[in-house]
């Protein structure tokens, strides 16, 4: 076995096999019970992620007036973009270390679960290489497939849907509004592509990968909704959610960063989900660039 | 977030996205998408298999002649029919054949991953009858092989539902069905008849044995673990192995149990019987060999790798394969281990002997053929069907 068997894949598998075992027998439970857990385990990288991409979100409208103010010259650009990096205490690279760390367990969890679905005879085989010697992990393959209305190795279209569904709003939160219509382009063709992607897939895998997929998504969406609020996705949901200053919309940080820059900015002001009724940013969260 | 890191968090997605689909592809291929290990079955010097194309193969072991049934049909995907195969599992390009197909008479018979047992014309392969004879009936897939006897085809089926059969017997000459049993889980064993008892392994733990005139029960015996494994009936003795890590041999009279042995992994293949000695393949690398009247360990040989394959019995030796793709011999006279050949593929499927030739049909749509005496290696014939 590998060095990735042996040290991701293997025990991450187990995991599996033994949770099924005292989630009754349940391998739909175990797939939940397993993303639940590593999404805890992984929760400070998380955060910081989210954390950073927010940052970067709060730094959008000074982003864009650096652009339109040195936008023949790229070089200077750079050096102003980094000035206001170190001045605000960020790191640009923030929010990618910690997504290049939790890929690897995520990996590991994706395959296990197909790992252990053992679709076809080839599969089950397969599996028996990845078991630990204990006895009672040897009797309780192969994992009953049944869940719900599914039959986990097989796709199903109800599934697929959630998939693309609970993606498209996990991706709708974190899409910062931006007035450069190239940036809007990527973050729109973002917000549709990866969905669909994934909704088509979900069609033809099996429906255990599937669930794996949307409890990753409302677990990623509950997260970021806690540490940031709803971001843009607050425009899309009913006024009486913000009521109580729990939830935050990507418009919010937006307005207070207004307040530190000049008039010119206020174009901002009519970003999505300002001057809702009942709204109340939530404005302690918002961590403003320092001054020198 | 800044244009450029904008930039590079869609790369990284699309990376990302790239990647699933790649580890989703190559989950397929090593373990997700069916392919087959059929075993291959001779007669009148012509070896007949099922090949990774969803055809009867067969081969003159004389000339090398080859000869194709048409493909097997594979049934709708149902709503997910009109997308295009991304390397999921919902569906293969072909069928899949992992048991061997039975001869009889003028007819080979097999049956497939699509849930359809055929039965060819030995001669010309043209297809006489299918069970379920609907073209648009199938039942769940069938793993194991068939078996012939007394004018009756055998077969069990991959089906857990409670309310479906998976064991049949079908009339071998027209395929009528004469009678079938439900057993609690997958069945993927291939049945093993004597005089009019069936036995059958399934997912349920139990080895069933079956009256093979009307499929009445006659006993079962419980494992620990699933069973997979096809059992070998010898002298009055089932010997069947179970993911419980046991080989079981169980008295075929009554169902009771006369000893068993623990491996260090599932027993997934079908053992064999040499004397007083029963030699038998282990996924941990071991061939245990044992006494076939208490199970005591004579000896073991370590493989190096799963003996997923059931062996084949050649003169005085018994040749086994390692999923690796080594082929062993052992000398049953004083148990001596010799290496024959290393093929290069994967071997799962069950091996054949035919005239001192071992045949190893791989999932690359290869015959592979090592001497027995001497191990040499002859040239791979293809399987694959010329354009």
């Amino acid at each position: 076995m590998d060095i990735w068997g042996l040290f991701f894949l293997q025990p991450v598998t187990n995991v599996l096999i033994v949770l099924s075992h005292y989630l009754a027998d349940s391998l739909g439970l175990a797939i939940i019970a397993l993303t639940l857990v590593v999404n805890l385990l992984i929760l400070p990288l998380t955060i910081k992620q989210i954390r950073s991409q927010k940052q970067l979100q709060d730094l959008q409208p000074r982003m864009a007036e650096l652009q339109k103010k040195y936008a023949r010259d790229k070089q200077k650009l750079g050096e102003e973009q980094m000035k206001m990096y170190k001045e605000a205490g960020i790191s640009p690279t923030g929010c990618l270390l910690p997504m290049l760390v939790q890929m690897p367990v995520w990996f590991a969890v994706y395959q296990a679960v197909m790992l252990c679905l053992a679709v076809a005879p080839e599969g089950l085989l397969k599996l028996s290489s990845f078991l630990y010697s204990w006895p009672m992990l040897r009797t309780l393959v192969p994992l009953q497939n049944d869940f719900l209305w599914l039959n986990l190795a097989l796709p199903d279209i109800v599934l697929a849907v959630l998939v693309g569904v609970t993606m498209w709003l996990q991706q709708k939160m974190t899409t910062a509004p931006s007035t450069d219509p190239r940036q809007q382009q990527q973050a729109q063709t973002m917000l549709w592509m990866m969905p669909l992607m994934f909704t088509v897939l979900a069609m033809t895998f099996p429906s255990g990968l599937s669930l794996f997929w949307v409890i990753s998504s409302v677990a990623r969406i509950a997260l970021q909704c806690y540490v940031t609020g709803w971001g843009p996705l607050a425009t899309l949901l009913p006024a009486r959610l913000f009521t109580g200053g729990q939830g935050k919309s990507q418009a919010d940080s937006a307005d207070i960063v207004i307040k530190d820059e000049p008039e010119a900015k206020s174009t901002k002001s009519s970003a999505p989900g300002t001057g809702r009724p009942g709204y109340q940013p939530d404005k302690t969260r918002v961590r403003r660039p320092r001054k020198k | 977030m800044p244009r450029r890191h904008t930039g590079l968090t869609v790369k990284l997605s699309l990376l990302l996205a790239l990647l699933v689909i790649a580890g989703g592809s190559g989950g397929c291929v090593s373990g997700m998408t069916p392919v087959g290990w059929s075993g291959a079955a001779v007669s009148d010097n012509t070896c007949f298999l099922g090949s990774g194309e969803g055809r009867l193969v067969t081969v003159n072991l004389v000339d090398e002649q080859r000869q194709w049934s048409d493909a097997m049909s594979t049934p709708s995907g149902g709503f997910f029919s009109f997308l295009p195969s991304l390397g999921g599992c919902s569906r293969a390009a072909a069928v899949a054949v992992y048991g061997t197909p039975a001869i009889s008479g003028d007819l080979v018979y097999l049956g497939a991953y699509n849930g359809k047992v055929y039965a060819y014309d030995k001669n010309n392969l043209r297809l006489q009858w299918t069970y379920p004879p609907g073209k648009d009936d199938y039942l769940e897939p069938i793993i194991g092989g068939v078996t012939v006897a007394d004018g009756r085809v055998f077969f069990g089926v991959s089906d857990e539902n409670s309310d479906v059969y998976n064991v049949y017997a079908l009339d071998a000459l027209n395929g009528n069905e004469l009678w079938k049993y439900k057993t609690g889980g997958k069945v993927w064993s291939t049945p093993a008849i004597n005089g009019d008892t069936l036995y059958i392994g399934s997912f349920d733990h139990y080895l069933y044995a079956l009256n093979t005139a009307d499929g009445s029960l006659r006993w079962r015996f419980a494992t620990e673990g699933a069973i997979s494994a096809s059992p070998l009936y010898a002298g009055g003795t089932v010997y069947i192995g179970s993911f419980d890590q046991y080989l079981y041999a169980v008295d075929a009279a009554s169902g009771g149990e006369r000893w068993k042995f623990k491996g260090e992994n599932w027993f997934w293949a079908k053992p064999v019987k040499v004397g007083d000695a029963i030699y038998a393949g282990c996924l941990d690398g071991n061939v245990y060999v044992l006494g076939a009247d208490d199970g005591r360990e004579i000896t073991r040989f370590d493989l190096g790798g799963a003996v997923s394959s059931s062996p084949v019995i050649s003169g005085d030796a018994v040749i086994f394969a390692s999923q690796a793709g080594e082929v062993f011999r052992v000398d049953t006279a004083d148990n001596a281990l010799t290496l024959l050949a290393s093929i290069g593929a994967e071997v799962s499927g069950p091996l054949c002997e035919y005239d001192g030739i071992v045949y190893l049909h791989t999932a690359d749509l290869k015959l592979h053929r090592v001497k027995v005496a001497t191990g040499a290696v002859l040239y791979p014939i293809s399987l694959e069907k010329p354009d």
